[in-house]
């Protein structure tokens, strides 16, 4: 059974939305800052310029959320513009987030340790299946919702239970995604790793040094070919292809030889009926950290051999938005199949020694983009790949 | 129908390696705690120094079930509605605590949720697919779901649970936001799922987040397995509405045994699942768990005899 896209949407420090996003890829332009965060402004981080209460007021929400909530709900509200609740749909939602509800609980955590206003309340946004029950709300979806949280893979994950459920039969049409916004908690985290560049991060470059934080959410809509006829939208393109497998090497450090991520995209061909040489571009994970970059290379050359098709990590545009990151990228691949688009890998002076691969350097449009593959690699060796296809 | 081939449950009732845990529940006294198995025997001690509570619950828990049927598992799929609590509140206290640039990243590494997942996939050296849901009440219904689409894909031996702590600091929210009167509690509860045939299996699960009447949500899931609760041999709920309104011929209010975390049904499922093997004329048990207004999961289990 095929599965339909008829929907996209995202927000991220590079755009309010899909168009937006697209500007900035193709102008080149980064949307990581310093001192963007402000509890902690001596980091590079991609934040979106807005506070809760002003996204809140200029993208009219209606529903109550932690900032994760609030980014989600811009973005698969966009993703489901066009689209109405039908009772003849059965329609869910599912949302990967890592953070859930964190930039609230850190701040009242805050007041619990001083001892001052300390308000149990504000935790209520805290879990992160709360964040999707609030972007349910604002979207009234209520046929399913779920979460998926498996740090930096969950978006991805969300696409590929989506897609499942919708080819056995248990939903018609479901807005799948991730979304999660920037925390104290999380670059305080990344930072005790020593991921954290203080530079711009430097994907798939010899220098790079680790990872700059984003936040941001991207959603898509999934439709079977029966609830097409009935919502009567347009397919933006189809996806053909998911996977996910397990590096069981260490909790956080990926393989070296990039086993689980090799697993993922060869299982994910597999499910599309793909030759690697159909592939046309690769959004990689490419964080900028030595070792993912170094282990997801190696995974490439091992699917992909001497014929590596164009490849790029659109991290040094949006930071990495953890939880998020596969749901934008879902977006952009989109958008290089609509536009015929590749997108050039910024802060790359030099190939990493060891595998010698040069990512995309320029921006380049007119091109005949049939199939993007997708890589979205998490702790807990959690490796997700999908593929998006023209229709 | 979905075979059960291993089942293993921390809790606070004496169950792990209990072959009929319904024969023995015990109510829960207001300090009752977790009855942990010797851990050493799952994990090296160098890990187990660094492993939250729920963190060894999930991964001794699964070992157990590993053991038990002998094949590695084709896929894993967890369920947590809180996850990684105690890492989480630990990091959290020390980055808001600390001057030092330099903090410890083990409690931040330990603090997402797929910790769980992603120590089962290490402990087992397993390199199947490995998801981690998290939607509150329904954390455990919606990876049953899951595991059910990988049985429907192909998948032969499924490992799904889920797993839930308490942590200290809970108490202090409950008031505002756990209205229940129930002792908190931690627990895993996992099983291993396989289209192989075994006495007892799951049939269905069903979830409903519009719930606005749960005795018409009850009814109408019957209607659609075609069964009347007439036949429902053992009712395990978290409601005691439920139990008054249907009087079916045997219930339980699962919290009595469970006390309170948000993937407690795991438990019932357990319990349901010994209660059907070892009361040999019984067919069916229910789970319902409602432990959020308006989310309910209704889990359907059976002696298949066919």
């Amino acid at each position: 059974m095929e599965i339909f896209i008829t929907g996209s949407g995202t927000i991220s420090s590079i755009g309010n939305n899909v168009a937006e996003s697209i500007k900035s890829l193709r102008d080149q332009q980064t949307g990581i800052k310093l001192g963007a965060f402000q509890a902690l402004p001596n980091y590079r981080v991609g934040a979106v310029p807005f506070s809760n209460a002003e996204l809140m007021e200029k993208f009219n929400l209606t529903t109550e959320g932690s900032r994760t909530a609030l980014l989600g709900m811009i973005a698969a509200k966009e993703a489901f513009a066009g689209h109405s609740i039908d009772p003849t749909i059965r329609t869910g939602l599912i949302s990967g987030t890592s953070v859930g509800g964190m930039d609230m609980s850190e701040k009242e955590y805050k007041n619990f340790l001083e001892g001052t206003n300390h308000n149990p309340l504000n935790y209520r946004h805290h879990a992160s299946g709360t964040s999707s029950e609030e972007i349910s709300n604002e979207l009234k979806i209520s046929d399913f919702i779920n979460t998926i949280s498996t740090a930096c893979s969950s978006a991805a994950n969300a696409l590929m239970m989506g897609a499942r459920m919708i080819q056995q039969g248990m939903l018609d049409r479901v807005v799948v995604g991730g979304t999660d916004g920037l925390s104290s908690f999380t670059i305080s985290g990344f930072k005790s790793l020593m991921i954290f560049d203080d530079e711009w991060c430097r994907p798939f470059d010899e220098s790079r040094k680790g990872l700059n934080l984003g936040e941001g959410a991207g959603f898509l809509v999934l439709e079977s070919e029966k609830s097409l006829v009935i919502s009567k939208q347009t397919p933006l393109a189809k996806l053909t292809g998911w996977s996910n497998a397990s590096d069981a090497f260490h909790q956080t450090a990926s393989s070296p030889n990039g086993y689980g991520a090799t697993l993922s995209m060869q299982e994910a061909l597999n499910v599309a009926g793909l030759q690697p040489s159909d592939i046309d571009y690769i959004n990689a994970h490419g964080t900028a950290t030595p070792n993912n970059d170094l282990s997801e290379s190696h995974a490439i050359k091992s699917i992909f051999k001497d014929n590596i098709p164009p490849f790029s990590s659109t991290k040094a545009y949006t930071g990495h938005t953890l939880a998020a990151s596969g749901g934008i990228e879902a977006v952009f691949a989109i958008e290089a199949i609509r536009q015929g688009l590749l997108y050039p890998n910024l802060n790359f002076s030099t190939p990493i020694e060891e595998t010698g691969l040069t990512p995309q350097l320029k921006f380049e449009s007119g091109k005949t983009i049939k199939h993007v593959l997708s890589n979205s690699f998490g702790f807990g060796g959690n490796n997700s790949t999908v593929i998006l296809s023209a229709l | 129908m979905y075979y059960i081939h291993a089942i293993a449950s921390i809790s606070h009732q004496d169950s792990f390696r209990n072959s009929n845990v319904y024969k023995s529940l015990t109510p829960l006294s207001d300090d009752s705690d977790v009855i942990s198995p010797d851990f050493k025997e799952f994990i090296p001690p160098a890990a187990l120094r660094r492993l939250s509570p729920v963190l060894r619950m999930g991964l001794a828990a699964s070992i157990e079930c590993r053991n038990q049927v002998a094949t590695d598992f084709d896929a894993i799929v967890v369920g947590t509605a809180l996850g990684c609590l105690k890492d989480t509140e630990k990091f959290l206290s020390t980055f808001l605590t600390s001057t030092s640039d330099f903090l410890s990243p083990t409690a931040f590494i330990q603090s997402t949720h797929n910790t769980i997942g992603g120590q089962i996939s290490l402990g087992l050296n397993n390199h199947a697919y490995n998801m981690t849901h998290t939607q509150n009440n329904l954390s455990f219904e919606v990876s049953l779901m899951d595991a059910i689409l990988c049985l429907n894909d192909g998948k032969k031996n499924v490992l799904i649970g889920a797993a839930d702590e308490k942590i200290d600091f809970l108490a202090t929210v409950q008031p505002d936001l756990i209205p229940n009167e129930f002792p908190l509690s931690s627990g895993a509860s996992f099983f291993a799922l396989s289209p192989a045939k075994s006495e007892i299996a799951i049939q269905a699960v069903s979830t409903n987040f519009n719930a606005t009447n749960l005795l018409e949500d009850i009814g109408t899931f019957l209607d659609v397995h075609d069964i009347s609760m007439e036949e429902i041999d053992l009712l395990l709920h978290s409601n005691d509405d439920i139990e008054a309104h249907f009087s079916p011929k045997e219930a339980i209010n699962y919290l009595d045994f469970t006390g309170f975390h948000y993937s407690a049904s795991s438990y019932a499922v357990h319990v349901a699942h010994d209660f059907l093997k070892y009361r040999h004329m019984a067919k069916y048990a229910l789970v319902v768990n409602d432990l959020c207004p308006g989310k309910v999961g209704i889990t359907l289990i059976t002696r298949d005899e066919a």
